[in-house]
């Protein structure tokens, strides 16, 4: 296939000589000096034509001194200039978004020119939230892209799912491109932009393992000039969220308990805030230099960055430090090399002990402290909570904590072997070395019964991965044509051990003073491999009809011997109506269809060795302190990669030159699901991994952009929303559940997040007892309802309701005026359900004395006597109705509302700046997720959609920060 | 350009030949294939010590635990619980109930295990390979005799007829795997007998006490034969262990230290599932839910090791002091400050902090234990029991009195057939007395009641009833003598029927 691809380019590519008498050469920039490839320049009233190459320059041969070139560019305004050797010519342009370099597949194109569903963020915009994960800062800034952070714990991720969820088992998360290879590491601080692809066409290219959609970071680099210094810093507080959450003082408990207990009265001598002792106002700072600049053959970017994010919750906190180099040098007008260094350290505080568990439910009755002032000791003298734990006495003695260092290293070269033909070898190396310590003290609760725990990790682990792409470009008359073959291999190799040793002294956390049992001494290595080939051909013309296909063929090591390649393949097409001479509409500035076809994979979300019978031969499988070995996994070699296909039609459009307007729908099908399929306990096995069926995820997505005022003061909108639908369309073996009897069990027909569970009725206001559906069938097979006080009498029954939302989306409304800059970003998600999970434990109508309990929500009520219409039972100490079980009861509308963030920018006028011999400087404040509008009862309604549960939660933190940015 | 030419296919031959070599498999680090898993005499011994790992399993032997003991009448809980083990202890069982679902997961996944090995080796094998065999055979026995216990109805109820669980033998196909029926009692009991007599026919080998062996087979043939009212059998194999020598009744210090040594220095224990050193659960252990204390065996508040809040029942250690020469008091150890008892508080009327320590303390480890299953003081109350029935009166007391004597009793507290008479009890009466004190916490109470339609009675403080009143009793009628057949089972297997 491949030799046929280059023979092809070959025939092709001496066909396309040609001869010429006067050569004229120039470059083409836009307004900021940016070199610009791929503009066509033709010699006026003939068909000679040539394109600028990726230096933005171009040699045409004219056939005399006076002829005219006409330059023209999707995306610009065309224009005639003599013709003149070594001339410079600037072009401008049409429309600012559809200007923007999105990179995709091996390449980079502006959009304008793209077949296929992507949004593009660029740097700027992506760092008004102050974080240090690129996901969080993604939220609400593309269409059809979800964020959901499920913990405020600044060492924890957030969860980015593009256009719903297309798989059941298999990892939900997207693929990572950085610097134009799979995976790598970066700092949102040195990202110059994110583009995100969405449809087959676009992420067909990285082939399999992108069908949940491709991430695709690219990193800043230097411009040729002036070194530019850049410092930002940052600083601020936060806060924990609290929502519509109120948890009960003393008193409060009190007087409820009173209603179904005898409380000790003596209880009410105290009364302490422990969700006040377990979070606090917490700092966080972030500080970058940047410097930047090169010659005309080199150029460089260094930067460094220090982030320090105490988490809301005590003891709790990250700290990151980051280096990047990126250099690239032309070793000769043919060969360039790269070289993209970059190193993080990160050292991550983790609270040891449960203290958000014990924020929430220790009761108010028990005191902190001793009455010298010291923590108390929970296990001794009265105490009430349930669990007699005092963080603040635990904390004292024991850590938690990790380092990590992630080293990235690529080496790139690109040569130019001639007129059309390129190649490029992308090379990279990841090391990753990890440390983790928990020490529990023999003083404390937790490390009493070891006499002192220590638990000790450590990891190495490397990637290397090759990737190496041959590529023909030409372009004859209005012909353009680009094909690409690459050839990539990605080898994993990790390994691990886990120590556990105990009987330690007080505060002597390593493990040389262990004296007790070694209860676990653990390694393991594994070893994975991922390699494909593939080859694609881009074919436009006249810049009017652009067409797109690839085909990718992809190895991976994780699946059965009979199935471990599998085949992809992509189309698309565009069309750029406005370039048409029919179209020639004033209030039209800019017009193109786009269409795309393709088929991608999933392997993610599967262990490496998911598809293999095993028996275990761990320490779990040992008996009386021999080696045993047990079965562990059911073979199955049919499994093999879950794939998608998707279409998407989209179409952009701008009037005036101030609306831009882009509107995608797409179908994605997804088959051959990955899911670990539970089987019956008579088997054996818990379940086995299989390709169990498929589900399809329709939707529309729009993002617009408005410039409503662009002069002294301007004002510019951007709205982005998302619509997708989920079915699942089949399951195989004739099931039709594909987790039967789950919360969620993934039915056909339905929405695979549909909930299915016991239907709360609510309180029998005769007596107080709670109430749940029961679905009977008469003799005429009509079904109708009665109500039952028995749980396990109640009918399970899917809801109609799903934890995916009905809607997403992100409002951004950006103010200028003189030298002010005011960005507020709204973003909202609507119509999911949220199961609020830990109101088992706070809202439990009596059934426990010894957990602290949530104040009564706006709208609940508590049914005290007969007749009451109330949305709580009789309180009952130790009931057995099983009130607080599983069911509609607690699953509540997870639709929110945030400003997300608030910035006001102020720049120091020029002329106070040029004089300090400055070139930029900025002064910010911005405020993180402020107000939240929503109905959720809990401290927060985000939750990881796809589980969409809330229990025990840490919630996200509100932030004010205050910043500086000073450019030299 | 020729060169350019030459470049270009060489690096393409080049990479495509490179990269095909990639395309490579890996075999984990931490399991073996399980093709390969049991083809030599060596393998099958590792793969057999698996099998008993999977119900060392804490899904297996804890959640089995609080299924098997918390229904009793031995224990009182002292405060509501959130976790599931409640419900056992309460009779409100839920059909999503965790603990039985953990169960019986983890039982048929032993089973499971078991078949392999049964299915590989020949009847005709060496030695060696046939007691390997046979500690199979016998693995899947007692997986299957739990698991009828719990889920089916005891089973002189409707003489065996009811549903039971279903029979996971060898050689089943994967799609009969996937949609088993329960058998009936009657059917589980008959499998588990014929399993237990080959096991006993094909083990040779003496091993020690974590393992099974030809005795250990006849001490639970003895169990089976007794729940089935086959009282005959009952006595022959229990006569058939004593015979053998191998176990004794241990004494004195000994026996009141009975759970604190090495496990397989008992003499007395028949069969125990042995956990190690490495293998304390610490707050998830099953002592943990028993006793709050020190090393040595001082109990403390709770939360000091454990969460000390299943206790001996009121009505338990009430018994057991009737005489206070009773070494079997040593298994409780009262939580005392100052001398005074302690009462956890957090009900009406609070309940006594006895706490529980026969299954904690293993090698001086605080939450450690290798739960005994099956030791001799057993096999003696089983020909008691059996004796009784079959009207051997003086045989059965003979044997109730040898466990009396042994934890401490003489004279008047010996029972005699007259001094039975006296007290207006049946020897069978005595005889399940005598079981209820020896063997209680050890999960045999609750059968014990319920195979004999007896009552179980629990007037006592805990949270076994709705706060404030502690009057319970539970027919052997009761749909709740046994659990519900897990709903995620029923979900994944439509074949199975839930209990009522």
């Amino acid at each position: 296939m491949l030799v046929f691809l280059f023979a092809l380019l070959a025939a092709i590519y001496s066909w396309a000589q040609n001869n010429s008498t006067i050569i004229i050469s120039g470059t083409v920039k836009d307004k900021e000096g940016l070199l610009l490839p791929n503009v066509s320049v033709t010699e006026k009233g003939t068909s000679n034509t040539v394109i600028t190459n990726e230096a933005g320059t171009f040699r045409i041969s004219v056939k005399n001194r006076n002829a005219e070139l006409l330059i023209s560019s999707v995306g610009f305004q065309p224009l005639t200039v003599k013709a003149a050797d070594n001339i410079s010519i600037v072009l401008e342009a049409k429309s600012e978004e559809l200007q923007e370099v999105a990179v995709v597949g091996y390449s980079s194109k502006k959009r304008i020119e793209l077949s296929s569903s992507v949004s593009v963020v660029s740097g700027e915009k992506l760092r008004d939230v102050t974080s240090n994960e690129l996901t969080s800062l993604l939220q609400g800034k593309a269409p059809g892209v979800v964020v959901s952070t499920g913990s405020g714990d600044p060492t924890s991720g957030s969860n980015v799912l593009i256009r719903g969820a297309g798989t059941i088992n298999a990892s939900t998360a997207p693929l990572y491109v950085v610097d134009g290879n799979i995976g790598g590491t970066f700092n949102p601080n040195d990202v110059e932009s994110v583009t995100i692809l969405k449809d087959a066409a676009a992420t067909g290219l990285y082939g399999s393992r992108a069908a949940n959609g491709v991430i695709i970071v690219t990193t800043k680099s230097g411009k040729s000039g002036k070194a530019k210094i850049e410092f930002t810093s940052t600083a601020g507080f936060s806060e924990a969220t609290t929502g519509n959450f109120r948890l009960m003082n003393t008193q409060q408990l009190y007087d409820y308990q009173k209603t179904f207990f005898n409380p000790n009265p003596a209880a009410l001598n105290t009364n302490t805030n422990w969700w006040d002792l377990a979070f606090r106002r917490a700092k966080v700072q972030s500080y970058n230099l940047s410097a930047s600049g090169g010659s005309d053959k080199t150029t460089y970017y260094i930067s460094g960055n220090y982030y320090k994010e105490e988490g809301t919750l005590i003891n709790n906190d990250k700290t990151a430090y980051n280096f990047r180099t990126n250099i690239s040098h032309k070793l000769s007008e043919r060969l360039k090399v790269s070289v993209l260094l970059n190193g993080i350290f990160t050292k991550d505080t983790y609270n040891p002990d449960a203290t958000v568990y014990d924020a929430y439910l220790n009761m108010p009755f028990d005191s902190a402290y001793n009455v010298d002032g010291t923590p108390k000791d929970a296990r001794y003298g009265t105490w009430y909570g349930r669990d007699r734990d005092n963080f603040l006495h635990s904390l004292q003695y024991n850590f938690s904590k990790a380092k990590s260092f992630n080293m990235n290293g690529d080496l790139n070269l690109d040569y130019k072997i001639s007129k059309h033909f390129s190649f490029a070898t992308y090379n990279r190396a990841r090391l990753f070395n990890y440390r983790s310590d928990a020490f529990y003290d023999k003083r404390s609760k937790e490390g009493a019964t070891d006499a002192g725990a220590l638990y000790n990790s450590t990891s190495f682990t490397n990637k290397l991965l090759t990737s190496n792409r041959l590529k023909y470009t030409n372009n004859f008359g209005n012909h353009g044509i680009t094909a690409l073959a690459v050839a990539e291999v990605e080898k994993t190799f990790a390994e691990s051990i886990d120590t556990y040793a105990t009987g330690l002294p007080p505060g002597r956390p390593v493990l040389s003073t262990s004296t007790g049992e070694k209860k676990t001494i653990s390694g393991r290595v594994d070893e994975s491999i991922f390699s494909k080939y593939l080859a694609q051909a881009d074919y436009n013309y006249s810049n009017k009809y652009f067409f797109v296909a690839s085909f990718v063929n992809e190895y991976s090591s994780r699946f059965g011997k009979n199935n471990p390649s599998a085949n992809f393949y992509q189309l698309g097409a565009s069309w750029i109506i406005s370039n048409e001479d029919f179209l020639n509409v004033k209030p039209i500035t800019f017009l193109k269809l786009r269409a795309s076809y393709g088929t991608t994979g999933n392997a993610d979300g599967i262990g490496d060795y998911a598809a293999l019978g095993l028996y275990s031969i761990s320490q779990g499988a040992s008996y009386a302190g021999l080696p045993g070995a047990a079965p562990s996994q059911k073979a199955n070699p049919d499994l093999t990669w879950e794939r998608m296909t998707t279409s998407n039609i989209g179409v952009d459009v701008s009037f005036f030159k101030r609306i831009d307007l882009t509107v995608d729908a797409y179908n994605r099908v997804s088959t051959d699901l990955l899911f670990f399929r539970p089987l019956p306990a008579t088997t054996g096995y818990d379940g086995v991994y299989e390709n169990v069926g498929s589900i399809r995820n329709r939707g529309i997505e729009f993002n617009i952009t408005s410039k409503n005022f662009t002069r002294k003061f301007t004002w510019e909108t951007n709205l982005n929303m998302a619509f997708n639908r989920n079915k699942v369309l089949s399951v195989n073996q004739g099931r039709t559940e594909v987790f039967t009897g789950a919360r969620q069990p993934v039915a056909v027909g339905r929405d695979m997040d549909e909930w299915y569970m016991p239907v709360w009725a609510g309180v029998n206001p005769v007596n107080g007892e709670p109430l749940w559906e029961k679905l009977l069938t008469d003799a005429d097979g009509k079904s109708y309802v009665i109500y039952t006080n028995s749980y396990n009498a109640a009918t399970r029954q899917y809801i109609g309701k799903s934890a995916a939302p009905k809607f997403t989306g992100g409002v951004t409304n950006t103010f200028a005026y003189n030298n002010f800059t005011l960005t507020a970003f709204l973003n909202f998600v609507y119509g999911n359900r949220v199961y609020n999970d830990s109101r088992f434990y706070f809202d439990n109508d009596g059934l426990y004395e010894s957990y602290n309990q949530m104040q009564l929500a706006k709208g609940w009520s508590r049914w005290s006597k007969p007749g009451d219409i109330a949305t709580h039972p009789k309180p009952v100490h130790g009931r057995t109705d099983a009130s607080n079980a599983s069911s509609t009861r607690y699953l509540e509308d997870g639709s929110y509302i945030r400003l997300r963030n608030i910035r006001l920018s102020y720049d120091l006028p020029n002329s106070v700046i040029s004089k300090a011999k400055l070139s930029a400087v900025r002064f910010f404040v911005s405020g993180d997720n402020l107000w939240t509008l929503t109905n959720f009862s809990g401290v927060d309604p985000e939750v990881v959609l796809s589980g969409g549960e809330s229990s025990i939660k840490y919630p996200i933190s509100k932030k004010v920060l205050f910043g500086l940015n000073i450019s030299f | 350009m020729q060169t350019a030419n030459k470049f270009l296919f060489i690096t393409a031959s080049a990479l495509v030949l490179g990269l095909s070599s990639c395309r490579k498999s890996f075999q984990p680090s931490t399991a073996i294939d399980e093709n390969a898993a049991l083809t030599n005499a060596g393998d099958i011994e590792t793969a057999t010590v698996g099998t008993y790992a999977l119900f060392k399993n804490a899904g297996y032997v804890r959640s089995g635990h609080f299924l098997m003991e918390y229904p009793t009448d031995e224990i009182a809980q002292g405060q509501n619980s959130s976790d599931d083990l409640t419900r056992a202890y309460r009779y409100t069982h839920l059909v999503t109930s965790t603990h039985p679902a953990l169960f019986w997961s983890q039982a048929y996944k032993a089973a499971e295990a078991a078949n392999r090995i049964i299915s590989v080796i020949k009847d005709d094998a060496t030695a060696d390979m046939r007691q390997l065999k046979g500690e199979n055979l016998y693995i899947r026995a007692m997986m299957h005799f739990n698991l009828v216990r719990i889920f089916g109805r005891p089973y002189p109820q409707n003489s065996g007829n009811n549903p039971g669980v279903p029979i996971l033998k060898d050689g089943l196909s994967d799609s009969a795997k996937l949609s088993l029926a329960r058998s009936t009692v009657k059917e589980v009991y008959d499998f588990i007998i014929a399993d237990l007599l080959k096991a006993a026919d094909l083990m040779s080998v003496s091993k020690t006490n974590a393992f099974a062996s030809k005795e250990v087979a006849f001490a639970l043939l003895s169990r089976v034969y007794l729940y089935k009212e086959d009282n005959a059998k009952a006595i022959e194999y229990a006569d058939k262990v004593i015979a053998s020598g191998r176990y004794n009744l241990i004494t004195g210090a000994e026996y009141t230290n009975y759970f604190r040594g090495v496990p397989e220095g008992n003499k007395e224990t028949i069969f125990c599932i042995r956990h190690t050193k490495v293998e304390d659960r610490g707050y998830s252990s099953i002592g943990s839910m028993y006793f709050s204390g020190d090393g040595s065996g001082n109990a403390q508040n709770q939360a000091f090791s454990g969460w000390g809040e299943i206790y001996a029942s009121k009505k338990y250690v009430d018994k057991v002091a009737e005489n206070p020469a009773d070494l079997r008091m040593s298994f409780v150890s009262p939580y005392k400050v100052n001398n005074v008892l302690q009462l956890n508080s957090k009900l009406t009327p609070n309940t006594p902090m006895y706490y529980v320590n026969k299954y904690s303390l293993q090698e001086g480890i605080v939450n450690l234990s290798s739960p005994v299953y099956i030791r001799l003081a057993e096999m003696y109350l089983n020909r008691a029991e059996a004796n009784a029935k079959l009207g051997n009166g003086q045989l059965a007391l003979d044997d109730v009195n040898r466990i009396r004597q042994r934890a401490g009793l003489s004279g008047a507290a010996l029972h005699t057939l007259a001094s039975v008479a006296a007290s207006s009890k049946t020897v069978l009466d005595v005889v399940m007395e005598e079981r209820w004190l020896e063997l209680a916490f050890e999960g045999h109470r609750m059968y014990d009641l319920f195979r004999n339609n007896m009552s179980m009675v629990r007037n006592y403080p805990g949270s076994h009833v709705v706060s404030g009143n502690v009057n319970q009793t539970i027919l052997p009628t009761d749909n709740r003598v046994i659990f519900f057949i897990p709903q995620a089972e029923i979900d994944k297997n439509n074949k199975l029927a839930q209990n009522p």
